[in-house]
């Protein structure tokens, strides 16, 4: 029944929020802002809440709506109500009962994919948590640099996304006829055959969708635009938790049940994440807009996350369910911050910003806590994830991996501390309005995100519980 | 069956709801004679809908009970029984676009020709020998030939003889067709047919009557007749075209493909028609891609559509002809609720609807525009609709059947058609000055109602896959 709410409460109210008059915008971000919140106590305090299932497809192969916790999909959708707290709590937003709406949307969507335990589901709601993000970039989003058609970023996500999303369906209806059931995920991995025949291809289709979504070069060109273009609290939701689905999926259903495949692919997926980490790296550190520095630094730590998944060693794989919850903490209070600034300044273009610290130390110290845990410095969430994955790595036998891997984490600390100290170090610009420091609810957005940072990279026990969830998914 | 005497009573219950469908015309055009000219309009389409819906239980009725009526001319039950509800359906929703078609002397008229056209469409769906589809065929094409003329627009007259005179040569090879089965088998009836051996006659004979039907459905390359005429009829006549003449069509192909060809040289026979669903699907999704009147738009996705519905038939089997019938109820649904949509758009329900109409309509009719997203998330197959549910269906059916290529020309199709479709949704949420756009409104609050009733239909369809079970095509 929780795990319902969760899925259909946030889309149900969203869809509601509609019917309100057009001027109680302000109203219709409070309830948006209260869900959330609402959402995450009721994750918070029920983590044992049982499966809600119903039956759905009883041929050409068994299918249910079948949701329910996993050892990593609790942490994400529990990471998922706080960063739409966040997102709506500050933040100037014209059409707010709209911008709310689709909020809540995206957040039930997600929800969905990410607490589904049947594949069908999975693709459902794997296509469904596009479209609010289609429809906030038409209606909000700013583009990049002017010189392109509105809409065109939107269009290119869609089309990437919606590409990934049909090979996604494709696969699990193979993968429903060959097993005859698609109820599978958190399911033992003896239960379920997909035959050599047929396996090759139900594992291309799967990581085609994955890796669009993760994405991994050279499927990345939809994410620096779109991260761009999207209004902050819907590129925080997006980066922190849209883009971890894929990943997911590698470790829910990749590994259990495709695993001769994902062992196969293993070489192919190295390159492909070494390549997005240091190509992601470099880039960042040439960018000049702040945002699209961030969505190529995700790009960089994603890849990571994937080279961690595909290495198959148990510490690698804790370290990667912990990275994937570290990178959502510190991205989404990143691409908030950067909107806060962004809103003050009216620019998000390190050529023109500059010594905004000594006005606004409140704002200063927030951008450095996630610059420093994007950084990876120990004590923060990011570090314990890194260290587990590259020492993971090691450990399995790629010690040439985990040497290269080295590489953009030293990058990382060049690119984020540039963005740090261009914008709120040197001169002051005489071009840039006086604006006030972080407010009250900016401070009270960030909070918990920045508690979290600390939390997950102090606890070791957080860390150990993950670890045990993924290695029964794996198999270990 | 040899035909021993008479028909029995059971014979005409068998042709009772087709019967009371072509007696309902008759009465209303006698009505039409004595009210008044202000109630014309609306007691016509009283009328009609009062005999359709008597038509649609009577079928319901008929549906348990398979009989082969008049010696296994007309088979009643199950398959027949279907096809001839979802033809009964979509023609009583035509008739709410715009309240009947043409002016209010014509409706009547109008209103009975549609009648007997779905009389048509009902034969062929029922029909057990060679005699019986082309009767039903001509009784639906003569009717639509009147329909298409009835606008008073230039094109119309255009179209109507394009209609005509491109219909009568697919009417001619489909005759020529059946003229060499009837040599081969010595036969018409349908059930001969499939004892018939291999020869050159069967062979040919088979491909004219093919290539007769993938006109009418017109699948590529047999579809160049389809936008034109779309465009130049009036929007309901178009409506019921890209339904109900499909429906009658599809039927025939179903039942030719898995009862009427001797099994030992079907795969020959049929190969050939995949291919043509194939090409359906990326030329009617490519050509659909540049089009902006709304009515050639759905022109080209309606070719496409069907020929995601002839690939479940592909390799003959079971489940494969109850999911090609799912999809077709639910692209009735999804087809006629667009198609109500730009009733509702233009004053007359009549005019030419372009893309540029659809420019910012989310902000002017928020409601109308989000039911068109609805529809036409469904017609791109994305969830929650049953678009989404019926494309996994007809992919796991491909799969089956053996021929999963179809399926990946499927999402190949499908990938494009997001492209299409987003093309209307990203100009209803773009912001627009109003100044420009052409806002026109349909008095006619009975679209509203079909509306609806499409998207709850849809949105059911999709979470609860309902395939009658019993639709296999047999004949007698």
């Amino acid at each position: 029944m929780t795990v319902t709410v969760l899925v259909l409460g946030p889309i149900a109210i969203g869809l509601i929020l509609y019917a309100m008059p057009k001027g109680a915008g302000g109203l219709a971000r409070g309830i948006g802002a209260a869900v959330a919140a609402l959402t995450f106590v009721l994750i918070a305090v029920k983590p044992d809440a049982p499966d809600a299932t119903l039956p759905w497809l009883s041929r050409p192969f068994t299918a249910a709506f079948h949701l329910g916790y996993g050892p990593i999909s609790y942490w994400v959708v529990l990471l998922l109500a706080v960063v739409t707290f966040s997102g709506l709590i500050a933040l100037r937003i014209p059409r707010e009962r709209e911008f709310t709406a689709q909020m809540l949307i995206l957040q039930g969507a997600m929800n969905g994919v990410f607490l589904a335990k049947d594949l069908l589901l999975f693709a459902l709601f794997w296509d469904l948590m596009l479209i609010p993000v289609f429809l906030l970039m038409l209606g909000w989003g700013v583009p990049a640099r002017g010189t392109r058609a509105h809409g065109t970023a939107a269009w290119r996500y869609l089309i990437y996304n919606v590409a990934g999303g049909l090979t996604l369906l494709l696969a699990t209806a193979a993968f429903g006829v060959v097993n005859g059931s698609t109820d599978v995920i958190g399911a033992h991995a003896a239960t379920v055959t997909v035959g050599y025949i047929w396996g090759p291809w139900i594992f291309a289709g799967f990581a085609f969708a994955f890796l669009i979504k993760t994405p991994v070069w050279p499927l990345h060109t939809w994410m620096p635009d779109t991260y761009a273009e999207l209004p902050p609290p819907v590129v925080a939701s997006v980066s922190a938790i849209q883009s971890k689905a894929g990943l997911y999926g590698f470790i829910a259903i990749g590994l259990p049940f495709l695993n001769e495949q994902m062992h196969a692919a293993a070489p192919l997926m190295f390159a492909l994440g070494l390549v997005a980490l240091l190509y992601g790296a470099f880039i960042a550190f040439t960018e000049d807009d702040a945002k699209r520095i961030l969505a190529y630094s995700s790009l960089s730590h994603l890849g990571l996350i994937l080279i961690a998944i595909f290495s198959f060693n148990p510490i690698a794989l804790a370290g990667a369910a912990v990275y994937i919850i570290a990178h959502g903490l510190f991205s989404a209070a990143g691409f908030l911050t950067l909107g806060y600034i962004e809103e003050r300044e009216e620019t998000r273009s390190l050529a023109h910003l500059g010594g905004l610290a000594g006005d606004n130390p409140r704002l200063s110290g927030a951008l450095m806590i996630t610059s420093l845990a994007a950084l990876g410095l120990p004590g923060l969430a990011g570090f314990a994830g890194e260290i587990l994955i590259l020492t993971g790595v090691y450990a399995a036998g790629f010690w040439w991996v985990a040497l290269i891997a080295l590489i953009p984490i030293v990058i990382a600390a060049g690119y984020m501390l540039r963005l740090f100290q261009t914008i709120m170090h040197g001169p002051k610009r005489a071009d840039l309005p006086e604006r006030q420091d972080l407010t009250w609810n900016e401070g009270f957005a960030l909070a918990p995100l920045v508690l979290g940072l600390v939390l997950l990279g102090i606890n070791p026990h957080a860390v150990a519980a993950f670890a045990a969830g993924v290695n029964v998914l794996a198999g270990h | 069956m040899p035909v021993t005497s008479f028909a029995t009573a059971a014979d005409i219950g068998a042709l009772l709801p087709t019967t009371i469908v072509a007696l309902t015309a008759l009465v209303a055009l006698f009505f039409d004679l004595i009210v008044p000219a202000a109630t014309r309009r609306l007691l016509a389409v009283a009328v009609a809908a009062i005999g359709l819906v008597a038509a649609g239980i009577v079928l319901a009725q008929q549906y348990p009970h398979e009989y082969a009526a008049f010696g296994g001319a007309f088979l009643q039950g199950g398959f027949s029984t279907v096809f001839s509800e979802i033809i009964v359906i979509a023609t009583l929703a035509t008739l709410t676009l715009g309240l009947g078609v043409g002016r209010d002397d014509q409706v009547a008229g109008s209103t009975a020709l549609m009648l007997w056209s779905a009389c048509g469409a009902m034969l062929m769906s029922g029909a057990g020998n060679l005699m019986m589809i082309f009767l039903g065929l001509e009784l639906l094409s003569l009717g639509l030939y009147c329909l298409c003329a009835i606008s008073a627009r230039a094109t119309a007259r255009e179209s109507a003889l394009k209609y005509l005179i491109l219909s009568s040569m697919a009417s001619g090879f489909l005759l020529f067709g059946m003229a060499l089965l009837f040599g081969a088998s010595g036969s018409v009836a349908l059930s001969a047919l499939a004892v018939t051996k291999p020869s050159v006659l069967l062979f040919l004979g088979s491909g004219f009557f093919l290539v007769g039907i993938a006109f009418k459905l017109s699948l590529v390359p047999f579809h160049v007749w389809t936008p034109d005429v779309y465009e130049g009829a009036p929007l309901a006549v178009t409506a019921f075209m890209s339904v109900v003449t499909k429906a009658g069509a599809l039927a025939v192909l179903a039942r030719f493909a898995y009862a009427s060809i001797p099994s030992d040289s079907s795969t020959a026979i049929l190969v050939p028609v995949w291919t043509v669903a194939a090409l359906s699907m990326l030329v009617g999704n490519l050509a659909a891609l540049s089009q902006t009147d709304m009515k050639r738009l759905l022109a080209y996705s309606g070719i496409a559509q069907v020929g995601y519905i002839v690939a479940a038939f592909a390799g003959q089997t079971a489940i494969g002809v109850r999911y090609a019938i799912f999809y077709l109820a639910a692209y009735t649904f999804m087809n006629l609720g667009a198609f109500a949509v730009v009733a509702l758009m233009s004053r007359n329900a009549d005019a030419v609807v372009g893309l540029g109409r659809f420019a910012g309509l989310a902000y002017r009719r928020p409601w109308l525009a989000a039911l068109m997203t609805f529809f036409l998330l469904g017609l791109a197959g994305l969830p929650p609709t049953a678009g989404f549910t019926g494309k996994i269906l007809i992919l796991a059916a491909t799969i089956e059947g053996g021929y999963a290529w179809l399926g990946g020309v499927l999402i190949l199709g499908t990938a494009i058609s997001i492209y299409v479709y987003f093309k209307i949704v990203r100009a209803m949420f773009a912001r627009v000055d109003e100044a420009h756009v052409r806002d026109e409104r349909s008095p006619n609050g009975l679209a509203w109602v079909t509306i609806a009733v499409c998207a709850v239909a849809i949105f059911a369809l999709g979470l609860y896959p309902f395939t009658p079970s019993d639709v296999l095509p047999l004949v007698h």
